[in-house]
């Protein structure tokens, strides 16, 4: 496990994070039940600094707003279902329809692909003990889905774009693969895999 | 567990409702104390009541504690805005942290728990006071703080943390009450 959070414990419910040290935070109080409950204990003092705010209503357009994103969700899910069921029609290899299966277990990141055309590209083999991954992305740029197989450990996502490299956070791991979905600001060129530090698997990405 | 809590993690549509009837006024305080615009604040709420209810939850918790991760989401959304607009617009984030340094004349929806916060803060030796004011009601970062009481930005951090740990210690309910 990696280092406790600290003093970012307090920090991260008050908003005095950057996106790297609140990633990191998310991913560790995920796995680290005394950081879990230091973070949960601030965000109590903090909800308590929130009521003391001046009082504002909302209007009634974002309560309708909510409502029909719920609504949106629900039948995209649905079609989005229909479309994996589709691509075993057309034929497509069986790789590809398990691994978009496996893709169906995860609400957020379907319903991104349904709504976009994208790309794929497999990951080069980095160091003398690589991880087996894949990228698939917007071709706009405005997602990227990282995939891979056996991690062996906990990877973390690298990205390199025209305003230089940033820390994507780690991907989540279920059973033999882990994922990460990001809606990076602007196109990433490149992605590096890190375990331990070490570079695992590198892909550019073209669009 | 809470129904509310459940239907929230259970990503039902009526959890969400729940959620919203229950707390909507204090997301969009949060939200327009970082955030000028209304609609943008607006936005903010939206976008981060929606991501924590898709997201694939494990909460396992209180609703008092939901409440309390919401609310981190919604100014962390708010606070993200504001900053990336700043970052194309720095007179606004200008207008914005002057607004909201004046604006503290706190209409609380709980009057003994607002009492209980300013006295609280009240108690908080002056160094930590500041940074913690600055840093929430004042919208800036780390860095701003540190450069306004021209101290390292690690100072600044641990007299932040100093001050959540004490207000958390100094507010919580005598042993024995039943709140």
């Amino acid at each position: 496990m990696n280092a406790h959070i600290g003093e970012d414990a307090e920090l991260y419910p008050l908003g005095l994070l950057d996106d790297i040290a609140a990633r990191n935070v998310e991913g560790h109080v995920a796995v680290c039940v005394e950081c879990a409950r230091r973070v949960a204990a601030a965000q109590g003092v903090a909800a308590s600094l929130a009521a003391s705010l001046p009082e504002a209503t909302p209007s009634p357009a974002l309560e309708r707003r909510l409502r029909d994103s719920t609504m949106r969700r629900i039948s995209v899910v649905r079609y989005a279902l229909a479309a994996a069921v589709a691509l075993v029609v057309l034929g497509l290899s069986w790789q590809t329809v398990l691994m978009r299966q496996r893709l169906a277990a995860d609400d957020v990141a379907l319903v991104t692909m349904v709504h976009s055309h994208f790309n794929h590209v497999s990951m080069n083999p980095e160091s003398a003990n690589p991880v087996a991954a894949k990228i698939l992305y917007a071709r706009d740029g405005s997602w990227v889905y990282i995939i891979a197989d056996k991690p062996g450990g906990t990877l973390h996502a690298i990205a390199r774009s025209a305003s230089g490299a940033e820390d994507l956070g780690g991907l989540i791991r279920t059973g033999e693969t882990a994922t990460l979905l990001v809606r990076p600001g602007e196109r990433i060129a490149s992605i590096v895999l890190q375990r331990g530090g070490t570079a695992v698997a590198a892909a550019k990405l073209t669009y | 567990m809470d129904e509310l809590v459940d239907d929230f993690v259970a990503r039902r549509p009526s959890g969400l409702e729940h959620v919203y009837a229950l707390w909507s006024r204090l997301f969009f305080s949060v939200a327009r104390h970082a955030i000028a615009d209304a609609a943008r604040a607006e936005d903010c709420v939206h976008d981060a009541l929606l991501r924590v209810w898709r997201a694939p939850n494990r909460f396992s918790c209180t609703r008092a504690m939901l409440k309390a991760y919401l609310v981190a989401c919604v100014r962390n959304e708010s606070l993200g805005m504001l900053r990336s607009e700043g970052r194309r617009d720095a007179r606004e984030l200008k207008a914005a942290r002057l607004a909201s340094v004046t604006e503290v004349d706190p209409p609380s929806v709980d009057p003994v728990e607002t009492q209980r916060l300013q006295n609280a803060l009240a108690r908080l030796p002056e160094e930590q006071r500041a940074a913690l004011t600055l840093a929430y009601y004042g919208n800036r970062t780390q860095a701003q703080i540190a450069k306004e009481l021209g101290v390292p930005i690690g100072t600044i951090k641990s007299r932040i943390s100093m001050a959540i740990r004490k207000l958390q210690s100094d507010m919580q309910p005598p042993e024995g009450s039943l709140s």
